[in-house]
């Protein structure tokens, strides 16, 4: 016997049932026999809602796997839907909605069914909103803060097919008296069936936590479009409900895909690879340099600067409790510091306009209450030299050595001011080049500040209790009606303010103490007032007001613009997604509100 | 009397040893994952908690604390306060003993990050993936760079300086630096392999040709990664024994009389293969590191990616369990190898300790 | 000195010598002659090599050779100080319980044990990931040098036990020599050669093992290392962007770096084991 006798067999025998295997290998896509499980023209996928493994299916659990819970329609559906390209409630089960000052109503669609086929009706809607009165820790509770009752009853309708249809009113809670915010919450909210769950609870007694256990991932009973076919570790499998209610209102037609494929990745630039391999249709992750991939096929919104629809800001919320950070000249000098340019052409990948000061963006539905005069007189742009004067008249005086980098910084009083820091959630990449760059602005106006990353668990507790000087928050990040209302809300208001190290979910940056001797009454006041608003000129004076009040102060420093959702697909297998110039929904990935309508007007271009 | 039959003192001496070890790994492991500071429950309340006023937050937090037996409960179930009203958490002992007796049960808790599920549920879910893409690989590795270090040694001359350098710098790869090396060049710039995955996306797994077939290619790159840089550290490590095995006496004397090459050989490769053996156990440790680099690489499936996210959110009963499994593996492993080295040496046989 | 002649006539020690000197020079030379900086823009985001920056720039535009020759400088310091820290630790254990036997020898080999079948990346993993502020430098390298030790326990201790038997060692007993300088006079000066072995393997291991955690994002905050780098490329997905210059020079410096050490390890092994040379 030789060495080589034991090992040539062996491995020839491997390599040989390597390469046969191989050699048999099936297509990325579709097999030869035709037996393929998903066809490629008609499945469509998506990514980005759903980061490790499917929990459960329970829209009574606080975090349960995609499409249920958020603000997807694929499962169970909401009362309304928000179109914020031309700012209208568009109707899903609730068909039209009425609003006087103590009530909210809507009528509901009486053709709207379950899958089991019984009919969705009030009663279904009012048990939705009651089980978040009953159980304080069920996700509906929250809406009891906007309103005091839900009831049902019926009113005659011409429209419906019996001449009657069901009315659903909300009541509005007189003391926040908020009814924009009642109409966030009718898209927010997914209706559940009672006669269902009520029976899952009964038998276990009324106890809420127990039920959460149930994954409800077996055929559940479902209204939207898509039910639960299966799942893995790898991915979520939606099929297409051929016998869907809201077919009427599509003209009888049913959405394109059969299959909605949702693949769990495992890292960050998996999502670009898939897009650009045309393994994945629609992504609604952060993918840097989007416009390399154009010849690969991937689109976004716009075809070009910024490719993608601003909503919201990200911001430096300050610590407004803190020394020299109680200064407003300090926070001043600081917003003039920061090379927002930078900012959006390094961190952002140009995906965000020009940065303008103030609460307010210059565009869109907001654009009404934009005034470009007070921006000229108190907002603070980048620069630098403005913001070393600033420092210099308020007192401060910073020391550099011999480099030409900052040492330390002295107060008025001559104290050395003790090194800031920005807290950020290490490992979102964005996040992280932003902070950078708004460091090294600072320093070089003298500002003794440093990045402070830390873990992502870490950042999100410290961010209600105020345990920092800066933090990097993206508040209120959904079109909704209520904007740009409640953008200022989460950064001003001092409803419910209390001290550094109890919780507070908006304005963490405790500012406006109403316990102080220079509290300004007046942003509470018309935090409380413009809801209620309805002369647009009364509305547009309130809100300026409050923008010129914001940029005086500067409790928060704006960075950039983002949009709501990330929203970049592949024309490889389907066509038709909307777009700028083809703008029949707004940029919302279709699993979501009203960019859900994509589903319907989508074609399969795939063989 | 056990020393009349060496090689059963042997082995129940072994299996004495392991169980203390077990029990100290156990504990070991109940207590890293509490190193942290962050309470898991605060970490769910802090994305849970967004727009809820204060009692409703405080209700809530409170039925977490107490599905996950966190708090000391009084006998109506109610939450044992102290004075400022604050819920007691329940001592470290308590939640050991508590712990000890779910495990003795088969119940391994239920994760927290991926409430409701239970942790048995998410590894026996995602265990196969990670044993079927490392256990082939090492073990292919493992004979491949054993046999290929052998050969060196034996032959020497050209063959062992070119091999010797290549395996070297093979060991001295990261080897998740060299997995993305593979993805950029055989996936993205020439498109011959799949960068992420398992196995096709349009499929389910099934015993069927056409979802094995797409495994094994979507196995290729993954395999690679790891078996390469495996296989050359077995070399070195081989090709050294081997050579120290050549030099001693009993191979010269084997020589001198004469014996047949091949069986000289075989001697050396079997001498020379037992500490091999015992290396080859520890690596199944190493198994779930190279698994969840690899996963994230890939985007393939298995268990070392929950992993990661169960540390970074202090997912106590997640990292427990998995840790378990970890040190239980290895565990049974080095034992086995131990009864098969007890069964194989004959130093043992003979009575002599092999420490 | 005579081994150092015969070292030197091993090519492989001359290489890996000559190699890692090299990369040692080039991390404490290099700022003579080329101006580090790793915190101004200089140019577009992953923008190409060539010209004034031979290694084009990454995600912030950052000149990548200055972020490269600062990640050398650190990564070699974290290989040295858990080089040493698991040397320390390892040599330290693996001699006294070598030397002493009994059930010192049985409680140091139960504790080893006990560290080796717990593997020292999920260690790694629980305890960096349990620091969520404050991870430095030094603290990673600690770390690593606190969870490698084992490896050096074992082969030290199995040199001390067959040391424990000559005769200069009874000698020393019997003249009343007190354990420690029996251990440090009369065991460790055999040990050295093994024990410098040691210690270039775990610098090796050291290496690479903080260029795995960081890697997975649980390196060392605010710090440049070739670990960082290869994430932060990870991260930013220059790979996928076709930015090579952004990963694979650092990942070619690691491997560089573990190869010279490795090969010096093993023609030191053949120069003090003759009956490894040739």
């Amino acid at each position: 016997m030789n060495i080589k006798d034991y090992f040539r067999p062996k491995t020839l025998l491997a390599g040989a049932l390597l390469c046969g295997l191989i050699s048999c290998k099936s297509d990325n896509s579709n097999t030869t026999k035709g037996e393929v499980s998903f066809p490629r023209n008609k499945t469509l996928y998506m990514a980005g809602f759903q980061w490790g493994e499917p929990n459960t299916f329970n829209p009574l659990c606080d975090w349960p796997a995609f499409p249920v819970g958020g603000n997807y329609n694929l499962m169970y559906e909401p009362l309304m839907n928000f179109n914020s390209l031309n700012g209208q409630m568009e109707p899903l089960i609730a068909k039209s909605y009425q609003q006087n000052d103590a009530v909210i109503s809507v009528i509901l669609d009486s053709r709207a069914k379950w899958s089991d086929g019984t009919p969705l009706s009030a009663a279904d809607v009012v048990f939705t909103y009651e089980i978040g009165k009953k159980y304080p820790a069920a996700p509906t509770a929250y809406v009891w803060t906007y309103i005091s009752a839900v009831t049902a009853d019926t009113v005659t309708d011409s429209t419906s097919e019996s001449g009657k249809a069901e009315r659903v009113s909300f009541t509005i809670n007189k003391e926040r008296n908020n009814p924009l915010a009642v109409l966030d919450h009718f898209q927010a909210v997914r209706i559940i069936p009672k006669h269902y769950i009520q029976k899952q609870l009964d038998n276990l007694n009324g106890d809420l936590t127990a039920f959460q256990k149930e994954k409800l991932d077996k055929d559940p009973v479902v209204s939207g479009p898509y039910t639960l076919h299966s799942y893995s570790g790898e991915k979520i499998v939606l099929k297409r409900r051929d016998d869907y209610w809201g077919k009427v209102l599509y003209q009888d037609r049913l959405p394109k895909p059969q299959f909605i494929i949702h693949p769990i990745y495992k890292a960050n630039d998996h999502f670009s690879i898939a897009l650009q391999q045309g393994n994945l249709d629609i992504s609604s992750t952060f993918i840097p340099r989007i416009w390399q991939k154009e010849k690969q096929g991937v689109r976004t919104w716009y075809s070009k600067e910024p490719y993608f629809v601003p909503a919201a800001m990200t911001m430096l919320f300050v610590n407004v409790t803190k020394a020299p950070l109680n200064d407003r000249n300090f926070r001043r000098a600081m917003a003039h510091a920061i090379n927002y340019a930078d900012v959006k052409e390094l961190a952002f990948s140009q995906y965000s306009p020009n940065l303008e000061p103030g609460l307010i963006l210059p565009f869109g539905t907001e654009k009404q209450y934009y005034s470009e005069e007070d921006v000229k007189k108190y907002g603070a742009k980048h620069d630098l030299e403005l913001a070393k004067k600033i420092l210099k008249d308020a007192g401060y005086k910073s020391v550099f050595n011999a480099n030409g980098e900052l040492e330390h910084m002295l107060d008025p009083k001559g104290q050395k001011v003790p090194t800031l820091s920005i807290k950020s959630p290490a490992g979102w990449t964005d996040w992280e080049a932003m902070v950078q760059i708004a460091v090294k602005g600072m320093r070089e106006a003298g500002i003794d500040i440093r990045e402070g990353f830390v873990d992502a668990s870490i950042y999100f507790n410290s961010l209600p209790t105020a345990d920092w000087d800066l933090i990097l928050h993206a508040p209120s990040v959904n079109a909704t009606p209520s904007q740009p209302w409640s953008r200022f809300e989460s950064v001003l208001s001092s409803r419910n303010w209390k001290p550094v190290g109890e919780k507070m979910n908006e304005n963490q940056g405790r500012f406006n103490n109403p316990n102080d001797k220079n509290y300004n009454p007046k942003v509470d006041s018309l935090l409380k007032v413009i809801p209620n608003l309805s002369d647009e000129q009364k509305k547009l004076e309130a809100y300026r007001a409050l923008n010129v009040i914001f940029m005086q102060e500067q409790p928060t420093i704006p960075i950039v613009y983002r949009p709501e959702q990330f929203y970049e697909f592949s024309i490889k297998n389907w066509d038709n997604f909307p777009n700028e110039n083809n703008s029949y929904t707004p940029p919302q990935i279709p699993c979501f509100g009203v960019g859900i309508k994509a589903l319907w007007e989508i074609n399969s271009t795939a063989k | 009397m056990l020393k009349r039959y060496p090689t059963l003192y042997y082995i129940s001496s072994r299996a004495v040893w392991y169980f203390i070890t077990f029990l100290a790994a156990v504990t070991i492991n109940f207590l890293l994952p509490r190193l942290g500071p962050a309470n898991p429950v605060d970490i769910i309340m802090a994305r849970s908690a967004s727009g809820l006023d204060t009692k409703t937050a405080m209700e809530k937090e409170e039925a977490y604390l107490k599905g996950f037996g966190l708090v000391e409960l009084n006998k109506d179930g109610s939450i044992v306060r102290d004075a400022s009203g604050k819920p007691v958490q329940s001592p470290l002992i308590k939640q050991f003993f508590n712990y000890v007796k779910m495990c003795l049960k088969g119940d391994l808790g239920t994760s927290f990050l991926n409430y409701p599920k239970k942790v048995t549920e998410i590894i026996a879910g995602a265990i196969p993936w990670t044993l079927a893409l490392q256990i082939p690989t090492i073990i292919l590795g493992w004979i491949f760079g054993n046999i290929l270090g052998a050969l060196a040694a034996y032959k020497r001359g050209v063959f062992d300086g070119v091999i010797f350098p290549s395996a070297l710098l093979a060991n001295s790869v990261p080897f998740f630096a060299f997995g993305m090396l593979l993805v950029y060049i055989f996936a993205l710039q020439f498109n011959l392999f799949p960068a992420i995955g398992g196995y096709a996306q349009d499929l389910m797994p099934a015993f069927s040709w056409e979802f094995l077939s797409s495994a094994a290619y979507y196995y290729v790159l993954p395999f690679f990664s790891i078996f390469l840089i495996l296989a050359g550290g077995q070399a070195t490590g081989m090709r050294s024994m081997c050579i120290y095995e050549l030099g001693t006496d009993y191979i010269k004397y084997a020589k001198w009389l004469g014996m047949k090459e091949h069986k000289i050989v075989f001697y050396m490769f079997r001498n020379a293969m037992l500490p091999q053996l015992t290396g080859l156990a520890l690596s199944i440790g190493t198994m779930v590191g190279g698994a969840l680099i690899t996963e994230m690489i890939f985007s393939y499936p298995g268990l070392g990616m929950s992993m990661l996210t169960a540390i970074q959110g202090n997912d106590y009963p997640l990292i427990q369990g998995i840790t378990l499994l970890i040190t239980v593996s290895v565990l049974i492993a080095n034992f086995s190898v131990d009864i098969l080295i007890g069964f194989l040496d004959p130093r043992v046989k003979a009575g002599i300790g092999s420490k | 000195m005579k081994i150092l002649k015969n070292l030197l006539k091993s090519p492989f020690f001359v290489i890996g010598m000559g190699l890692f000197l090299g990369t040692i020079l080039l991390a404490l030379f290099a700022p003579l002659f080329y101006h580090i900086d790793i915190h101004s823009r200089v140019g577009a985001a992953y923008m190409n090599p060539g010209g004034k920056y031979l290694l084009g720039t990454d995600h912030m535009g950052i000149d990548m050779f200055s972020l490269l020759l600062e990640g050398l400088r650190s990564s070699l310091y974290v290989g040295f100080m858990a080089g040493i820290i698991a040397t320390v630790i390892g040599t330290s254990l693996g001699v006294y319980a070598g030397f002493k036997g009994g059930w010192v020898d049985d409680f140091i080999t139960m504790v080893t044990n006990l560290f080796i079948v717990i593997p020292q990346f999920v260690i790694l993993i629980l305890v960096s990931a349990s620091m969520k502020e404050g991870r430095s430098l030094s603290l990673i390298a600690f770390l690593i040098g606190l969870t490698g030790w084992t490896w050096s326990a074992r082969a030290v201790r199995a040199q001390a036990a067959s040391l424990k038997s000559r005769d200069h060692i009874s000698l020393a007993k019997v003249n009343g020599v007190k354990t420690v300088g029996i251990l440090l006079l009369h065991i460790l000066p055999y040990l050295m050669s093994y024990v410098f072995m040691v210690f270039i393997m775990q610098t090796a291991s050291g290496i690479l093992s903080e260029a795995s955690i960081s890697m997975i994002g649980l390196g060392p905050f605010d710090t440049v290392s070739l670990g960082t780098i290869l994430n932060q490329a990870m991260r930013s997905e220059a790979l996928t962007d076709g930015a090579w210059w952004a990963f694979i020079p650092a990942m070619i410096l690691v491997t560089i770096i573990s190869f010279a050490l490795y090969l010096i390890n093993t023609s030191m092994e053949g120069v003090f084991n003759p009956r490894l040379r040739k």
